[in-house]
């Protein structure tokens, strides 16, 4: 209970949106409410109809009004339930929306241009699970909690017109199969569903390194230790699923048995209230099978509720997201590029030990070439993060026309292209994702920069042309293809600052050559820094640096680097086959 | 709905059994539940004494109570045969993979065969648990409660068994028209419903783009559309529950109109009446039941058709055809492929065409090619991970229908560009081919891999887990630790490595090549690369152009003759630096 108003605590999730659409919300409950209200008066009608019909009454009038009213809860009943699950489907689905926008806002305030590992998008899909989870909290165990408490209302206070003592007696009665069962469902199952997280973690981590990892456990020869190793969690699982099993059985028979005692209990006191004269016994029979069509509503809420403890984390985790704004910084313009100046930069990651950049310096002017080289690890990526504004140095600073690069934020997409190892191509067409460039783009533009990548021939010889989904197409565009889109794109955009961050790391060598050469060519008059792994293409740029430990290592043009050091001309011929 | 092969499990038949006795003596419960609780009912109406009512509630009472012990029972007594069921189904499914090895996972997806694995049996387990149960109820329940009716009273009874037709009628043809909807809207609706993750995804692309704040507007206008898409296709998916709901809830008013006529007409007494209208929902509750279901079963339907598919995979039983021999590899031994065609995956056209070598003792063979010219295939043939379709290879004389053979996957390592890392300790990864080896041996073998540095920044040593999401490895490292293996397991004399520097960048490259030249003394290498240095260092070379060897010879006989080899390095070589 503790741990269920502390996850509201801070919620600016899921709350408000109760409050923003209440008028809606307020239908749904109606409409469920009404649902099961028509089913139990289908039953009371029906059986008050039947007692009064066996008293032969001299007119059929007498039972008119029940004959109709049978029709109309017969009827009512289920265009009640259908209007109310649309009506609940919709209500979820515009949270939805609002959700999806808030988190998207949230995501992006940190989201930077240089790819992170896979592993950021791993949490994104979690993310977007969440918000599915949130939409199954209303549908699943709110909607049907609060109907079957308004339902288990009005049946209590519908009894205690009648008789206080006996409606107070349905309230304690009734009270454990919509109160006690409920909270004994999510205090059972919280703490097992925990165990049951940490189990299916194991065994999902296990199946993944036996299914990635089958050659060389084939090879290995070990097929018993493999066999053994998925043993223990599979048993463990077997295990945990029987007790959630039997705790659900034994919970509904209790729930069933509660419920035949308050049945038993009704028809006890009806005989005992109406049956002063013929008129008042009609009612006997109503009221012993009214009670039958609520046992699905009440025991249907125990379910729902025991899914909570997987609501409650991705509630926790959304609220967790930090949507604080991060500090603004005043944003200044500048004209044409001068040029760009990294400053005695040094830079360490926030708790990490180890300093990245070690006092590097660097001046770049206008239509200049750079190449970097270096193992991984040292620093080239949080070099390029720095440059576009994506992290802050720790001391010294970069600037463009002497304008920190922080200050440019705004600016940024006019004065920086980047093209990335695994560019992303979003699912629409051919045209919308080059157009992503420049979205004022005619389209004769974008078949221009298409022609001027080389891919005009491809693309015009799809089945739909430029309109082609990418989606579909996705497998058709080879690697080198995908880096030419978003050269494309790129060139859409015509900024004076390329970033090249290692393109061709998954292109083979003829490739790789066409590519770089293309690349070269269509901007030859821009700026460039291009963060490569080896040396193919080295001869296009004026400047190359080694970065080692943070800092940089060789440097000087590529011609004057083979000539006077030997440590680059053995790589150099290495890398080039000799 | 009901999956034949349900009932070929083993044991399928007695659980079957004692289901369909226990679901008919519940239907009698029902029956007799009905009876005494209307007993009770009349008698009030007819003003007797609370005191008759004792004994009918009574009975009530305990067949109420007898009718959801059985329920519990059916469940209890099910469980086992399910659990055992999906328990065996789970370790038949790991050691189907282990047995057909990876090419069914490359063929399926590894994320398929995860889930497969995880939730996909999960989903057979909730299945079988509903088929059974559910079948049994809506074949024996409603029958029995009818002929009961029918003896009470024959015009009822007629309604109630003409109702049934109409009621699955009309949800076919629902079912049918909301199927027909879903499937035109289908892709577009896939699209929007992905949108959202692919945004997430694609964020650092729009912020290198600079669309990263205005597209929060388009994330949530294409929700709008998704919400409105989905609940067009809910109205009319909906339809058919509710034509359930509207049939079954009707024909309970409609029952209840007619039993309130013929009790005016005095052609029936309010007893048997009575006993009608409480059982006529117990005659639709298995349906609804069902119906309640349909969602969890066709889930579980289509996985066990998934899984059944995999299981049912021929496993090779040929792979004993080579003799286990130490040494396992000899300098007079040879392995020689003949004419040899290998197709990967569906493909009409083979990959690789007419593979002719021979080769002898320990060698260096490298294999060269261009993008998409078959190496790789040819070194998964060689691994035994492909089946050829056509020619002979023979291995020590012995002829082999492929290279799946026990005796030959003890004689390799395989090396690929990304190096599986299992989720364990270092020490369980690098002596993954021998568990058994002892601290000192495992040591002495990264020391020769070169990984004694940074096993010492390492915070367990040896005993730090490394694997996806743990410690992070860099890409030289990884190969290291699969040479490593290849230092621990000596016996392992043949060396099968596919593209294992293409990505690293090339100082790392040039460290790591001066620790595995050593290990190709005495061993026979296939060494399948694009990045040309590697071929220097080869004795024998096979030159690969689109699935053919189009020349092979050692590098000066290549050099000599001109032709592919020459074009090909040359190709590769590109411009050079002046």
């Amino acid at each position: 209970m503790k741990g269920f108003f502390a996850t509201f605590k801070h919620d600016h999730w899921v709350m408000p949106y109760l409050r923003r659409y209440k008028k809606l919300l307020a239908l749904v409950l109606f409409l469920g409410f009404m649902t099961f209200f028509c089913g139990g008066a289908l039953m009371f009608n029906s059986g008050y109809l039947i007692s009064r019909a066996a008293t032969h009454p001299y007119n059929i009038l007498m039972i008119y009004v029940p004959i109709v009213l049978a029709r109309a809860f017969g009827i009512g009943r289920p265009a009640f339930r259908y209007a109310e699950r649309l009506t609940s489907h919709n209500w979820v689905l515009r949270i939805v929306s609002d959700f999806r926008k808030r988190l998207y806002e949230a995501v992006e305030k940190q989201a930077v241009a240089i790819r992170q590992t896979h592993q950021t998008g791993d949490v994104l899909s979690i993310l977007a699970e969440d918000i599915d989870h949130i939409e199954n909290l209303y549908l699943r165990t709110v909607f049907p909690l609060v109907i079957g408490w308004l339902l288990y209302l009005f049946v209590v206070i519908g009894i205690g017109y009648f008789n206080w003592a006996f409606g107070l007696l349905m309230l304690v009665l009734l009270g454990v199969i919509v109160i006690v069962m409920p909270l004994l469902s999510v205090t059972v199952n919280g703490r097992r569903e925990f165990q049951a997280r940490q189990v299916q973690r194991t065994f999902y981590t296990q199946l993944t390194d036996a299914v990635l990892g089958l050659g060389d456990w084939l090879i290995s020869g070990r097929r018993q230790d493999f066999l053994a190793q998925q043993d223990a969690p599979i048993d463990q699982i077997a295990s945990l699923r029987r007790s959630d099993h039997h705790f659900q059985w034994w919970r509904n028979f209790v729930i069933q048995f509660i419920f035949g005692a308050a049945v038993i209990l009704i028809v006890w006191w009806a005989g005992v209230m109406f049956t002063h004269n013929q008129a008042e016994a009609n009612w006997v029979a109503a009221f012993g099978l009214a009670l039958f069509p609520t046992v699905e509503p009440f025991a249907d809420m125990s379910q729902g509720v025991s899914e909570w403890p997987v609501y409650q984390d991705s509630i926790k985790r959304v609220n967790r997201l930090d949507e604080h704004e991060p500090e603004q910084v005043q944003q200044a313009r500048i004209g044409k590029l001068d040029e760009l100046q990294i400053d005695h930069v040094k830079f360490t990651y926030p708790g990490a030990e180890r300093e990245v950049i070690d006092d590097l310096s660097l001046t770049l002017h206008p239509g200049e070439k750079l190449a970097l080289l270096g193992p991984s690890g040292t620093g080239k990526s949080t070099l390029l993060k720095l440059i576009l504004g994506d992290e802050t140095p720790t001391s010294g600073q970069i600037t463009l026309n002497g304008e920190p690069v922080a200050r440019l934020q705004d600016q940024r997409a006019e004065l920086f292209g980047v093209l990335d190892q695994q560019p992303y191509l979003f699912n629409t067409t051919v045209m919308n994702n080059v157009r992503l460039g420049n979205l004022n783009a005619t389209d004769e533009e974008v078949m221009a920069v298409v022609k001027a990548v080389e891919l005009d021939d491809l693309i015009t010889r799809l089945p739909a042309g430029y309109q082609t989904q990418v989606q579909e197409a996705g497998s058709r565009f080879s690697g080198g293809e995908r880096q030419r889109l978003s050269l494309a794109r790129i060139l859409l955009q015509d900024a004076p600052i390329i970033i090249l961050d290692e393109p061709t790391v998954s292109l083979d060598p003829i490739t790789e050559q066409h590519l770089l050469d293309t690349v070269f060519d269509v901007l030859k008059d821009k700026t460039i820094i291009w963060v490569t792994h080896h040396l193919a293409g080295i001869n296009h740029v004026d400047q190359v640096r080694f970065i080692e430990d943070g800092h940089f290592d060789m440097q000087g043009t590529p011609a004057q680097l083979y000539r006077e050091n030997p440590r680059f001309q053995s790589l150099y011929n290495l890398d080039r086959g000799r | 709905m009901i999956d034949q092969r349900v009932f070929k499990f083993p044991g399928v038949k007695p659980a079957m059994a004692i289901m369909a006795v226990l679901t008919f003596v519940q239907a009698f419960m029902i029956i007799f539940q009905a009876k005494y609780l209307s007993i009770a009912i009349v008698n009030l109406w007819r003003l007797k004494s609370v005191r008759t009512i004792v004994l009918p509630l009574a009975l009530f009472a305990i067949v109420f109570l007898a009718r959801h012990l059985l329920t519990l029972a059916k469940n209890w007594l099910l469980y086992p045969f399910v659990e055992k069921t999906t328990k065996t189904l789970r370790k038949q499914f790991m050691a189907k993979l282990f047995d057909l090895g990876p090419s069914v996972v490359a063929q399926k997806g590894t994320g398929n065969v995860v889930t497969m694995g995880l939730e996909g049996i999960d989903k057979i387990q909730t299945y079988l648990m509903l088929i059974i149960g559910k079948v049994l109820d809506l074949s024996l329940t409603p029958w029995i409660v009818l002929i009961y009716i029918a003896l009470i009273q024959w015009k009822e009874a007629l309604f109630l068994l003409a109702i049934y037709p109409l009621i699955i009628f009309f949800m076919i043809i629902l079912g049918l028209a909301a199927q027909a909807k879903a499937d035109r809207q289908y892709a577009g609706y896939q699209r929007l419903s992905n949108h959202f993750v692919d945004t997430l995804r694609g964020l650092p692309t729009l912020k290198q783009l600079g669309l990263n704040k205005t597209y929060a507007n388009n994330v949530y206008q294409v929700s709008e559309d998704y919400r409105k898409k989905t609940m067009s296709t809910l109205t009319i998916a909906m339809t058919s529950t509710f034509a359930l709901d509207f049939f079954t809830t009707l024909s309970i008013a409609i029952i209840a109109v007619f039993l309130g006529f013929g009790l005016m007409n005095n052609t029936i007494q309010l007893l048997p009446a009575l006993i009608i209208l409480t059982l006529a929902p117990d005659y639709f509750a298995p349906i609804r039941n069902f119906a309640n279901d349909y969602h969890a079963t066709l889930n579980g339907k289509n996985a066990l058709t998934a899984v059944l598919d995999i299981l049912q995979r021929q496993t090779p039983t040929d792979r004993d055809l080579l003799a286990s021999r130490e040494p396992v590899w000899q300098a007079k031994d040879t392995i020689k492929f003949t004419h040899v065609e290998v197709s990967y995956g569906d493909k009409q056209t083979p990959t690789l065409k007419d593979i002719n070598f021979n080769v002898q003792g320990f060698q260096k063979i490298g294999i060269i090619g261009a993008s998409g010219s078959g190496k790789s295939t040819l070194i998964n043939t060689l691994g035994g991970f492909l089946s050829p379709d056509d020619g002979k290879i023979e291995v020590r004389g012995t002829t082999v229908p492929h290279l799946d053979q026990r005796a030959w996957q003890h004689s390799f390592v395989y090396i690929p560009q990304a190096p599986y890392l299992f989720h364990a300790s270092l020490r369980d990864n690098l002596a993954f081919y021998a568990p058994a080896a002892n601290d000192a041996d495992v040591t002495a073998a990264a020391a020769k891999a070169g990984l004694t540095d940074w096993i010492a920044t390492l915070p367990d040593g040896l005993n730090t887990p490394i694997g996806e999401g743990a410690r992070g490895v860099s890409g030289g490292q990884a190969q290291r630790i699969a040479l490593a293996r290849a230092f621990l397991d000596d016996s392992r004399r043949i060396l099968l490595f596919d593209e294992p520097t293409a990505h690293l960048d090339i100082e790392t490259e040039v460290e790591l090549k001066k620790t595995m030249l050593p290990v190709f003394d005495h061993h026979l290498v296939f060494f399948a690369t694009h990045r040309l240095h590697w071929m220097n260092e080869m004795d024998y070379i096979l030159v690969m152009d689109h699935g053919e060897i189009v020349q092979q010879g050692t590098p000066a006989e290549l050099q000599q003759q001109g032709g592919a080899y020459v074009r090909l390095r040359s190709e590769m070589e590109g411009a050079t630096v002046k």
